[in-house]
């Protein structure tokens, strides 16, 4: 892997992603969140893969809580497995990490089987559990220092703390800080090895807006020292904001995998096209005539679902051909929610809150 | 096996446990404050009055103008026995600590002296020796009589004397009896309570799923916190020891028999709380659990009081307690210093600290279902 340094078109920020030489990746910029594709200069080589998961099966009596799942994770990219609440999320990463053992199936990481070789993998892996609460009684130093020791790798305490921007807390007890706080310590601790892949199991469930942005931060710092990040979410936004690759869990089943816009595009509802205030009465039917669906309100607002971005022009060129006039248009694209929407009937979020 | 891990693990258990009032509270300064109160309480520290019992072989208006003596002198509870046994037996039966014995011709002998100068009567005086602060008080003021009382008669010289024997063969007290049953008590509460607090709220808290995916293995973790364990019991044992020398002068006696009980102990306790800790899955219930099994273990095996002295049936329970044995063979080994009792009550206690923590061990899995 070779590091390469990107300016954010948009607000300038220099940030450092690691990738082969060839490989477009799809970055967020760590000060503006505005997202964007590079391309690591140079010759394109074959990915390797950090996690390959084959035909994995986890069954309780009655219960399949996994059902036959198989999936495979880039080195250096963020994937996210996201699903509600019972969907086989934890089960699943916590199978990869060996602490529960797979009914069926293979689990290969950094390409060593872990059935037989997860010792020998230990020292290249590091996890945050979920519901992760650390030693109460140690300083936030004292607890990577205690758990830094424990590898034989071992990064260097201060960088991490001043890459968490845990250094004003470091001699806080463990007890005393935040949700928010925990979590960045708990995130921390996945660095004290230097590892290759980073395992996040809901690293920012139950905390406030503001906590759950710091720690994507900190998820998003991670991409950039190349490191392979598999977290596990219920949160649309979260998955939107940090994946470059997704996997949709639901019933114990893979239902869709692929990038954000590769999702969208295959499963997210059409592209709706808002047209206001339409000043004459004939648009919607002039529309229909071209082979578009439409919706007219009745007060001249006209919504028309469109296949694709590029036949927002279509319309408008049609309108204006026929010299009608309005007095503005929006265009809203699908999302993750609609697309969970779309592959299972229910709204993520309400599951989650039920 | 990692000793370096297992160092590190041991050494940052210290730093945690010394940072929690509360666990140093209950581990060292809570058995202190028992000890002192109990102390206090059976060893005769805080009597206003000392109960001294009198047998009148004598029975003559000489003999009793003594014991109205004693008797006015204001501090003294005086009791009369009549027993036609031996006074020895009769202390022991009685639990009597403090007795003076007037020997018949105690008159005949002192009305002798006024034409005989050569002639003495000796009053035997009973005590238990471990009773210092009693004894002190006691034999001052039997001797302040004896010295009026001699004054009288002859002036000065000694015509009735005083001849002292323990009232114990062996010298021990209640609170010989009760520090080694507090040494027991703490070190089960400290294994048991340390034992499911790793192994329910760690779980709980993810930290055994985050230690299982590290370099440290199950066995190097448990060594280390049975090493903290052991650290935890001999420190407690010294802290009650010390206050045990200090405040009451008791004499104990370390040994490999008193070591062996500590580490075995230590290793019994735990593995009952890994046995709790994994059926068990809830912290507060947990703790529950382990108040359930460890409070009545307190009461029934002779922690506070001999088991000897409750009703047939309890006696038959504590000796099925593994706490009684532990307690049994810390008084032996300790104190009493009879070490043939002291090897079977460490024998005893060996096979179930074995058969406990092989079974706790082997129940306590970092993996979930």
């Amino acid at each position: 892997m070779i590091e390469h340094r990107f300016k954010c078109p948009h607000c300038g920020a220099i940030a450092t992603f690691y990738g082969e030489p060839g490989e477009t990746k799809v970055v967020t910029c760590a000060a503006c969140y505005t997202r964007g594709r590079i391309t690591i200069p140079g010759e394109k080589q074959d990915n390797s893969y950090a996690i390959e998961v084959s035909h994995l099966k986890k069954v309780y009596d009655d219960l399949i809580a996994v059902n036959d799942i198989s999936f495979a994770v880039k080195t250096g990219e963020i994937f996210a497995f996201l699903g509600p609440n019972g969907a086989g999320k934890t089960t699943t990463v916590e199978m990869i990490e060996s602490i529960r053992t797979p009914t069926a199936g293979a689990i290969k990481l950094l390409g060593t089987d872990t059935k037989t070789g997860f010792n020998q993998v230990k020292e290249r892996i590091s996890i945050l559990p979920q519901e992760f609460h650390s030693f109460e009684r140690f300083t936030v130093r004292e607890t990577l220092t205690y758990f830094s020791k424990l590898y034989k790798k071992r990064a260097n305490i201060d960088e991490i703390l001043d890459a968490m921007d845990l250094r004003s807390h470091e001699k806080k007890l463990y007890r005393n800080l935040s949700g928010g706080l925990k979590q960045r310590v708990g995130v921390a601790l996945s660095l004290v090895n230097d590892p290759e892949i980073v395992f996040l199991d809901e690293p920012t469930t139950g905390l406030d807006p503001k906590a759950r942005r710091e720690v994507w931060q900190v998820i998003a710092n991670l991409r950039s020292k190349g490191k392979t990040v598999f977290l596990t979410t219920h949160y649309m936004e979260e998955a939107e904001h940090l994946a470059d690759h997704i996997a949709i869990i639901h019933k114990g089943k893979i239902i869709a995998e692929g990038s954000l816009q590769d999702l969208i595009n295959r499963y997210g509802e059409n592209t709706t096209l808002y047209i206001k205030n339409c000043h004459s009465a004939e648009a919607p039917q002039l529309l229909e005539d071209k082979g578009f669906e439409v919706h007219s309100s009745g007060n001249g607002d006209i919504t028309v679902k469109i296949d694709y971005k590029e036949k927002v022009l279509e319309v408008l060129s049609a309108l204006r051909h026929d010299c009608i006039e309005y007095d503005g248009v929006d265009i809203r694209g699908s999302n993750l929610e609609e697309v969970f929407l779309r592959l299972t009937g229910a709204r993520l979020i309400e599951e989650v809150d039920t | 096996m990692n000793l370096k891990i297992v160092g590190i693990d041991f050494l940052y258990s210290i730093r945690s446990w010394f940072r929690s009032r509360g666990t140093v509270f209950w581990s060292l300064l809570f058995p202190v404050m028992l000890i002192l109160l109990f102390g206090a309480i059976f060893s005769g520290m805080g009597n206003s009055k000392y109960t001294l019992y009198v047998q009148d072989l004598d029975n003559t208006d000489m003999s009793q103008g003594f014991v109205t003596i004693l008797n006015k002198t204001g501090i003294l509870n005086i009791k009369n026995i009549t027993t036609n046994g031996t006074i020895t037996d009769y202390i022991k039966e009685n639990n009597i600590k403090n007795l003076i014995v007037i020997p018949k011709g105690y008159k005949t002998d002192i009305t002798r002296s006024y034409t005989d100068p050569t002639t003495k009567v000796n009053l035997t005086y009973y005590f238990d020796p471990t009773e210092q602060q009693t004894n002190q008080v006691l034999r001052s003021v039997i001797s302040s009589v004896l010295e009026g009382l001699n004054m009288q008669i002859s002036q000065g010289r000694t015509v009735v004397g005083l001849t002292e024997y323990s009232t114990v063969t062996e010298n021990f007290g209640y609170i010989d009896f009760f520090i080694p049953g507090m040494i027991g008590f703490t070190i089960m509460q400290q294994s048991i309570y340390g034992s499911i607090e790793r192994n329910t709220k760690f779980r709980k808290d993810g930290i055994l799923r985050k230690l299982l995916t590290t370099p440290i293995t199950r066995s190097e973790w448990i060594l280390a916190k049975m090493l903290f364990m052991l650290f935890l019991a001999f420190v407690s044992t010294s802290v009650a020891i010390g206050v045990g020398i200090f405040a009451f002068g008791i004499k104990v006696n370390i040994n490999l028999l008193t070591i062996t009980l500590i580490i075995a102990t230590s290793f019994l306790f735990s593995g009952i709380g890994m046995i709790i800790g994994r059926f068990v899955k809830e912290e507060e219930t947990a703790d529950m659990a382990a108040g359930a099994i460890s409070f009545p273990m307190m009461f029934l095996a002779g922690t506070f009081f001999a088991v000897d002295a409750m009703p047939s049936i309890i006696q038959m329970i504590a000796r099925a307690l593994p706490l009684f044995y532990v307690n049994e063979g810390l008084r032996n080994a300790m104190i009493y210093m009879n070490q043939s009792e002291a090897i079977i009550n460490t024998g005893i206690v060996v096979v179930f600290a074995a058969i406990f923590f092989i079974a706790g061990v082997l129940l306590t899995k970092w993996k979930e279902d």
